[in-house]
C-alpha cells in the first residue's frame, strides 16, 4: 500500500518524464488510493469470498428451515431484494469491508431466484438464461471487484450448465475458443481497455481474473468425463485458436527478445508448432501454456501460479489417460524431455554467444 | 520510475489525460517483463520440463518392461539411474537452480526405487514404511540442497508417512491425536524455518506450511467438537490457542497480514462449529450467518487498518 507522499512522488515523476503536459485530477487519485478496493492483498479477497459463501449457506439453511421454499413468490421477492440490496450496498460503499455482506446477499439472491424459477417453470434452461441476463446486467451496473468477479463466474457457470443439460457437447469447443480469445484480448489490450472508460478500467482486473478461472473450469470439467465428455466434433477449433494465439505471442516475443535472423525465427516457429502438436488432442494443456505465457508477458503473478499448477495437473492427467501402451507413452515422454533439454541447451548457448559478442 | 505498479497505472489512467499509447508505454516500462526476465523464465521452464518429462519417460519405460525383468535388474536399473542423476548434479557444470531441479527429480526416483522394492518383496505400494524409507533416504539431499520445492516434497512425505503409520500400525491413536501430532510437526518446521532463515525464505513456502498446519488444527478441533471430547482434545485446544497467539504476535511484528487472516478464518470456522453444535433450528442458522458476516467483516477491517498503518509508518 502506498502513502500520500509516494503517490505525489509518482505523479511528479510522471510529469517530469512525459514530453507533453500531463494533467491529473490529484485529489481524485489520492481518494482512489484511500479506498481502493483492488489493492487489497489476495488473502483479504479470499477471506471475504469464503466468508460470503459460508454466510450465504447458513442463511439459505435458515430460509429453508423456516419454510420459505413453499411460496415461489416469496422466494422471488426475497431473492430480488437480496440482489438489489447487494448491488446498492456495493455501489454506496465500494469498500472491501462490505464485500462479505454484499457477496453473501448476491449469492443468496441468485440461489433463491433459481429455486423459484425452477418451481414455477420446471425448466432448467430458463434458470440458466435468467442467470446469464441477471449477471450481465449486474456487470453493467456495478463497479465493485467482488460482484463483477462473481458475475462473470455466474455467466460462465450458466453457459456450461446449459450446454451440459442440453447435451450440446460440440458447442463446448466453440465456447472454449471464444473464452480463449476473450481472455487473450483482455490480457493483451490492457492499455486500451483501461483508457476507454472509467467503468471498463474498474471492471478490468476482476473480469480478467474471472476469465482465467472460467477457461480453467471448462478444462477441469472436461477432465471429469462423465460431467462433460470431450466431444470430437469441432475439437480442432479450440486447438487452432489457441495455437494461433500462441504463435502471435511468439511473434511478440521476438521483439522483446531481440531475435531478428529469419532462420532463428523459422526454427522457433517450427519448434512451437511441433511442441504444441504433441499436445494436439488436449486443449487443456495448450490452454494452460497460453495462460502461463500471457500472464508472464503482462507480469500477472496470480494467473501465472494458477497456470503452472493447471499445466502440471493437465499434463499428468493427459498421460495417465492416454490409451497407448506404456512403451509408447514412455517414448513420447522421453522425446518431449529430450526436446526440452535440447531447447534449454540451445537457448543457454545462444545467450552465451550473444554475450561474447 | 522503479516503484510504479500496475494498480498505480490503472488509477492514474482513470484520472488523467494520458492516452492509450502513453499508458501502454508505462505498462511496458514498469510492469511487463523485459528481455532478461523472459530469458530467465525460458531457461527455468525448459529445464523443469526437460527433467520432468525425461524422468517420467524413464519411469514409464521400466513400468512397460516390468514383467520380463528379474528383481536384480529392476532394482539395479533404478539405483543406476539415481547414481547417474546425482552424478550429474555433483559433477556437471550447470547453475545451482538447475542442479536443485535435477536433485528434486532424483528425490522422486528414490520414491520409485522403494515402490519397486515394495512390489518385488510384496510389502505393498502404500505401506507406511515405504514412505518412511523414502523420507529417511532423501533427508541428506534436502538439507544440503536447501531448495524450497524439495523441502516441500520432504514435508509432504513426512506428513504422508505419519498419516499412513497412524492408519496401518497405530490403530489406537485417535483422529484428534493424529491431527494434533501433524499440527505440532508442521508448526515446528514452520517456526524452525522462520528462526533459521528469517526473511531469506520464500513467502509461498512459509504460507503453504502455515496454511497446512492451521488446517490440521482446525479440522482436529472441529472433529473434537462434533464427535466426542476425548483426552487429546484439550491438549490440541491449548496448543492451538498458543500457536494462534504466537502467529498473531509474529504477524504484527513482521507486518504480514497473512498469518492474521489465517488465524481469523480458522477461529471463525471453529466458533461457527461450536454455535451449530450448541443449538439446532432456524434461529441458530440465522444467527450463524450474521455472526460470519460480522466477524469476517471485522477481521477484514482490522487487516486493512493495519495495512494502512504499516504503509504510513514506512
Amino acid at each position: 500500500m502506498k502513502n500520500k507522499e509516494d503517490i505525489k512522488h509518482i505523479l511528479e515523476q510522471l510529469r517530469y518524464n512525459e514530453e507533453k503536459s500531463v494533467s491529473f485530477d490529484e485529489d481524485a487519485i489520492i481518494a482512489a488510493y484511500q479506498d481502493n478496493n483492488e489493492r487489497q492483498s489476495l488473502f483479504i479477497k479470499i477471506l471475504s469470498v469464503i466468508g460470503g459463501i459460508l454466510a450465504s449457506l447458513a442463511f439459505l439453511g435458515f430460509l429453508f428451515l423456516a419454510g420459505i421454499y413453499e411460496s415461489e413468490t416469496g422466494l422471488l421477492f426475497v431473492g430480488g431484494v437480496c440482489i438489489v440490496a447487494s448491488i446498492l450496498l456495493s455501489s454506496a460503499y465500494d469498500k472491501i469491508i462490505v464485500d462479505t455482506l454484499s457477496v453473501a446477499a448476491f449469492m443468496i439472491g441468485f440461489a433463491l431466484i433459481g429455486v423459484a424459477i425452477g418451481e414455477i417453470t420446471r425448466n432448467e434452461n430458463t434458470i440458466g438464461a435468467v442467470f446469464i441476463v441477471m449477471a450481465l446486467v449486474t456487470l453493467c451496473i456495478v463497479r465493485n471487484y467482488m460482484l463483477s468477479f462473481v458475475s462473470v463466474l455466474i455467466v460462465n457457470g450458466s453457459i456450461l450448465a446449459l450446454i451440459i443439460m442440453n447435451e450440446q457437447y460440440s458447442l463446448i469447443n466453440v465456447y472454449v475458443s471464444v473464452l480463449a480469445l476473450l481472455m487473450s484480448c483482455c490480457f493483451l489490450q490492457e492499455a486500451k481497455l483501461i483508457t476507454l472508460s472509467k467503468s471498463l478500467s474498474k471492471l478490468y482486473n476482476p473480469v480478467r481474473t474471472a476469465l482465467v478461472f472460467s477457461l480453467l473450469s471448462v478444462f477441469v470439467l472436461q477432465d471429469i468425463h462423465w460431467v462433460l465428455p470431450v466431444y470430437p466434433a469441432l475439437i480442432w477449433l479450440p486447438n487452432l485458436i489457441i495455437v494461433l494465439i500462441i504463435i502471435y505471442l511468439v511473434t511478440k516475443l521476438f521483439k522483446i527478445l531481440d531475435i531478428t535472423p529469419l532462420i532463428h525465427k523459422l526454427i522457433l516457429y517450427a519448434c512451437t508448432v511441433l511442441g504444441l502438436w504433441l499436445t494436439a488432442l488436449s486443449p487443456a494443456i495448450s490452454g494452460a501454456i497460453l495462460i502461463i505465457l500471457l500472464s508472464f508477458l503482462v507480469n500477472y503473478k496470480t494467473a501465472l501460479a494458477i497456470g503452472i499448477v493447471a499445466f502440471i495437473y493437465f499434463v499428468s492427467r493427459h498421460y495417465y489417460d492416454l490409451h497407448y501402451t506404456l512403451l509408447t507413452k514412455s517414448v513420447y515422454l522421453l522425446l518431449s524431455g529430450v526436446f526440452f533439454i535440447a531447447f534449454y541447451l540451445f537457448t543457454s548457448k545462444k545467450k552465451l554467444t550473444n554475450e561474447k559478442v | 520510475m522503479k516503484n510504479i505498479q500496475r494498480e498505480d497505472i490503472h488509477i492514474i489512467a482513470r484520472h488523467s489525460n494520458l492516452t492509450e499509447t502513453e499508458i501502454a508505454k508505462m505498462l511496458k516500462e514498469n510492469v511487463y517483463n523485459d528481455r532478461e526476465s523472459w530469458q530467465k523464465f525460458f531457461k527455468l521452464f525448459f529445464a523443469t520440463l526437460g527433467v520432468g518429462f525425461t524422468v517420467s519417460g524413464i519411469i514409464f519405460f521400466f513400468a512397460y518392461n516390468w514383467a520380463d525383468l528379474n528383481r536384480f535388474a529392476k532394482i539395479g536399473v533404478i539405483e543406476g539411474l539415481i547414481i547417474l542423476v546425482t552424478g550429474i548434479v555433483l559433477l556437471a557444470k550447470i547453475n545451482l537452480t538447475l542442479r536443485n531441479i535435477i536433485l528434486t527429480g532424483a528425490a522422486g526416483l528414490v520414491g520409485v526405487l522403494f515402490a519397486v522394492f515394495g512390489q518385488v518383496y510384496q510389502t505393498g505400494a502404500n505401506a507406511y514404511d515405504f514412505f518412511l524409507a523414502w523420507t529417511v533416504f532423501v533427508t541428506l539431499w534436502v538439507i544440503v540442497a536447501n531448495f524450497a520445492p524439495l523441502w516441500l516434497l520432504y514435508i509432504i512425505l513426512i506428513n504422508t508417512t505419519l498419516f499412513l503409520y497412524a492408519e496401518q500400525v497405530a490403530g489406537n491413536w485417535s483422529v484428534i491425536f493424529v491431527f494434533s501430532l501433524l499440527f505440532a510437526i508442521n508448526t515446528s518446521i514452520l517456526i524452525a524455518a522462520i528462526l533459521i532463515y528469517g526473511k531469506k525464505i520464500q513467502n509461498w513456502f512459509l504460507n503453504t506450511l502455515a496454511l497446512g498446519a492451521a488446517t490440521y488444527a482446525t479440522m482436529g478441533i472441529i472433529i473434537g467438537i462434533i464427535d466426542r471430547y476425548e483426552s487429546a482434545f484439550p491438549v490440541l485446544l491449548i496448543m492451538t490457542a498458543g500457536v494462534f497467539a504466537l502467529a498473531i504476535w509474529y504477524g504484527l511484528k513482521s507486518r504480514n497480514g497473512f498469518y492474521l487472516a489465517v488465524v481469523a478464518l480458522c477461529s471463525i470456522i471453529i466458533i461457527s462449529t461450536l454455535l451449530v453444535r450448541s443449538a439446532d433450528g432456524e434461529a441458530m442458522l440465522l444467527f450463524l450467518s450474521l455472526f460470519i458476516i460480522g466477524s469476517v467483516t471485522m477481521s477484514i477491517k482490522t487487516l486493512i487498518d493495519l495495512q494502512k498503518k504499516w504503509s504510513n509508518e514506512k
